[in-house]
């Protein structure tokens, strides 16, 4: 942590020196119980936390108005007499910017439901353990990490790992690489640059104006703002709110469209999620969450593709296409894992996207819908990319939507992560991969695996397919998917393309997605061969779509790959944890679902550990439905970290690629490492791209793996 | 009482070595006066079971907190009968809760003690002993 807890140090407050974040973090703590106050601050000492109290909800508004650096997290009860919990946890995330925490005694899912779309950070219950608040301080790391990527925050540092920092550049890759693509996403593109390098590839032309200047000086969205910003986002319409125009309409002074974007991706997608009709499809990206899974997906993906370097091209195309839509499809992403935050997220994909697994549900599938799905889980974010990305190609969907179901599921979990990556893949339009963004529609799986690793599949998806040119976009209906799911992992993908080689669907597109192919399973049959072909390659399973149809799930590659079958899709909502990928794995074909490994790592926050459950999917082939499976069911938990799915969605691409289920061993550890590398995006590139490279050594450490995963593609 | 309490016992150390004993007779302050509260209300705003109900949410949240699981439970009942617009069912909920209450009270005043007239010879970290 070089930057070492950048709050500290700014904050200058109590000049506390943090020498090790957690430690020293600065909690508010608001209850109206005096009992439970007491036991609160306690407890949180006991952390290590330094803590405030206060027993009435006003006080605690005014102390964060007259200096908001002065905490890192609050924590609030829900019910209290002077103001309702739930506007005090809008009021702070709107103004100040910061993580809160719900607590209360009522934990019903409704209550629990509220809390997130008002955009709580996590939602705890009482009595309140240790353990649980041990646990807060990564919210606080997360959303500076998003933060980050957004508005080009120099720094959290501190939060970042160091990991991270490879994810960042990784980011910078990314964007850098898509300049050209769409103004749009230029803005975003900038956010990522904002710490990496980027440098050259910055200038891509599109606005990378922004991104050059590192540090923004922040926007403070004030209730008002807050409100012009959304009634201008309902009178677009979400599919419409591009930060541009947005950004027209509320017609407010020395507000650029950079901060506009950020705080669509920003956590406040939610919100506006609610205003606007949340239609089924809630492609709006409601899902502010932070975007910033997306873009690390993006990045991801961009690295992805820089990573194979034959995929250069594909880089190139991604980069020009993608910057765009990695950024959206990041910001996206990113959304997702702001929806991430919480279950809620995954709950939804997995609810919502899979449920859906009717084929037509999963028009998201189609990436566009996949889109909703995302929103789904929060996908908000998603939905924000996926406008984008819906501009891609989601526009393929159409064929997809067969996919329905795998792309349901998928989609709908993935879906935020896919979405974006399609979006990604659609970027790069070049790439047929299309199909990616597409493929996600084809089969949702496409979409899944767009979504599922999002982050990662984004990058895959769009780097793959411009190597393979998209991996197939062939099967486009379903194959598409999986190509474009494939591509994402671009490396991956090429490596799936050309195991595919019959499958058309399966296109999965080794890159990361090609998981996807398999998304399209069900429908895609031919995808299941496809997807086996596609990264996910699982040539059979690729994602288990094959298998089940819709394996898609699986072949997301990393976290779509699930389950094929809209029944697995579900598998695939967890990827919204993570697993995604792994659904696909479940659809038998574990073996192709490495990605779940992807999955998880990519969810390496939350997820991996579902989604490494996926991943089995990898390698495991046929028996990795177990694997696929299990990582699914754990990365549905991690489901919020969305991002951390595509990871692994990428590697399962890797792996799947290999046919080799080889890594049906080797995905488990990978699994591991994905998750543990949740920064290890770059992991996951590598080690998809090692996946490509071999099969086997996929096996070995995921998290590596993730290259030759992309490699594999 | 349930492991919730024991909880909130680790908590106590050196540099808070009461803090069992101050929670509790924190609790004890608070939950009678949320009580009455409760009982207030059922005599000011009969059948008005959702006011009733967010009086019992809080008294819920602090047993909960400090672990006095017998009353949680109550409280639950309690809310349960509101939902039913169960008048009876409530006014019999009260009045257990009273009655645990008075228990819980008596018992871990008894615990305390005891624990006192231990301490000294324990550890020397207990600042009682004189």
């Amino acid at each position: 942590l070089e930057s070492a807890m950048r709050p500290e140090e700014r904050n200058g407050v109590a000049g506390r020196v943090r020498d090790q974040f957690p430690v020293g973090m600065r909690v508010l703590a608001v209850d109206d119980d005096p009992v439970c106050l007491k036991v609160l601050e306690t407890l949180l000492r006991r952390c290590q936390y330094h803590v405030t109290t206060t027993n009435q909800a006003v006080i605690a508004l005014r102390m964060l108005r007259e200096n908001r650096d002065l905490f890192d997290l609050v924590i609030s009860d829900v019910h209290m007499p002077d103001m309702d919990g739930f506007k005090l946890l809008e009021l702070v995330g709107l103004e100040m910017d910061l993580p809160v925490i719900m607590l209360s005694v009522n934990g019903e899912t409704k209550t629990v439901m509220k809390g997130i779309t008002h955009g709580a950070c996590d939602y705890l219950l009482k009595p309140v353990r240790l353990e649980e608040l041990r646990n807060i301080w990564q919210h606080v790391v997360r959303r500076k990490f998003g933060n980050r990527e957004r508005a080009n925050v120099d720094g959290y540092e501190e939060c970042n790992r160091p990991s991270n920092a490879d994810f960042d550049n990784v980011h910078s890759q990314i964007t850098c690489g898509s300049p050209d693509q769409s103004g749009r996403p230029s803005k975003k593109r900038k956010e990522y640059h904002s710490d990496e390098e980027d440098e050259g590839e910055e200038s891509n032309g599109q606005e990378n104006d922004d991104s050059s200047a590192p540090k923004k000086p922040r926007v403070v969205w004030s209730v008002e703002l807050h409100r012009k910003f959304v009634a201008a986002v309902n009178h677009l319409g979400i599919d419409k709110a591009v930060p541009k125009r947005i950004l027209e309409l509320m017609n407010v002074d020395k507000l650029t469209r950079e901060n506009v974007a950020s705080h669509l991706q920003a956590r406040h997608l939610p919100t506006l999620f609610n205003l606007s009709s949340t239609g089924p499809e809630e492609k709006n990206c409601a899902n502010v969450m932070e975007l910033s899974d997306e873009e690390k997906y993006r990045l991801y993906l961009k690295r992805l593709s820089a990573v194979a370097s034959q995929q250069a091209s594909i880089v190139a195309a991604l980069g020009g296409s993608d910057p765009f839509m990695r950024m959206g499809a990041f910001e996206g992403l990113q959304g997702y894992q702001g929806f991430t935050s919480s279950a809620a997220l995954s709950s939804f994909s997995s609810q919502g996207l899979l449920n859906r697994n009717n084929p037509t549900s999963f028009g998201i599938q189609g990436i566009s819908v996949s889109r909703p799905i995302q929103i789904a889980t929060g996908n908000s974010t998603i939905s924000h990319s996926i406008g984008d990305a819906n501009k891609y190609h989601l526009s393929l969907p159409g064929t997809s939507n067969r996919q329905g179901n795998l792309a349901h599921g998928l989609a709908t979990s993935i879906g935020q992560v896919q979405l974006p990556q399609k979006w990604i893949q659609e970027e790069t339009q070049d790439f047929s991969t299309f199909i990616s963004g597409n493929g996600m529609v084809n089969s949702v799986p496409g979409t899944l695996r767009s979504v599922t690793n999002s982050p990662l599949l984004q990058q895959d998806l769009v780097e793959c397919r411009q190597p393979k040119g998209v991996i197939q976009p062939s099967s486009s209906a379903n194959s598409e998917r999986l190509e474009g799911t494939v591509g994402v992992s671009s490396s991956l993908m090429d490596s799936h393309v050309s195991q595919q080689s019959g499958l058309p669907s399966s296109v999965f597109s080794a890159s990361a997605l090609p998981m996807n192919g398999s998304f399209g399973s069900t429908n895609i049959a031919k995808l299941g061969a496809t997807s086996s072909g596609s990264t996910n390659i699982c040539p059979s399973n690729d994602l288990r779509v094959a298998r089940n149809n819709e394996v898609g799930a699986s072949s997301f590659g990393s976290v779509i790959l699930l389950p094929p079958d809209t029944a697995q899709t579900e598998k695939y909502l967890n990827f919204g944890g993570g697993s995604s990928l792994r659904h696909n794995m479940d659809g038998g074909n574990a073996d192709s679902l490495v990605d779940p490994k992807f999955m998880w790592s990519s969810l390496p926050t939350s997820q991996a550990p579902s989604t490494i459950g996926s991943h089995h999917p990898l390698s495991q082939r046929p028996s990795n439905g177990s694997l696929g499976i299990k990582m699914i069911e754990q990365t549905s938990a991690s489901a919020s970290t969305t991002a951390p799915q595509t990871k692994i969605d990428m590697f399962i691409s890797g792996d799947m690629l290999m046919p080799k289920n080889t890594s049906d061993s080797s995905f488990p550890r990978i699994n591991s490492e994905l998750s543990s590398s949740s920064c290890s995006f770059d992991g996951l590139l590598n080690s998809i791209i090692k996946v490509e490279k071999d099969d086997a050594s996929f096996s070995d450490d995921l998290g590596c793996d993730f290259y030759s995963l992309g490699a594999c593609i | 009482l349930d492991e919730q309490f024991c909880q909130i016992e680790d908590l106590q150390d050196e540099a808070s070595p009461n803090f069992a004993e101050e929670v509790v007779s924190l609790f004890f302050k608070d939950s009678a006066r949320l009580m009455t509260n409760i009982e207030q209300a059922i005599e000011k705003n009969p059948r008005d079971f959702n006011r009733w109900d967010a009086h019992m949410q809080q008294l819920k949240g602090s047993c909960s907190s400090i672990g006095a699981s017998r009353m949680k439970n109550e409280c639950t009942s309690f809310r349960n009968s509101c939902g039913d617009e169960n008048d009876e069912g409530c006014m019999r909920s009260l009045q257990k809760l009273k009655r645990e209450h008075g228990v819980l009270r008596q018992k871990l005043g008894s615990y305390f003690q005891l624990l006192q007239q231990a301490g000294p010879a324990e550890t020397a970290t207990r600042p009682r002993g004189a």
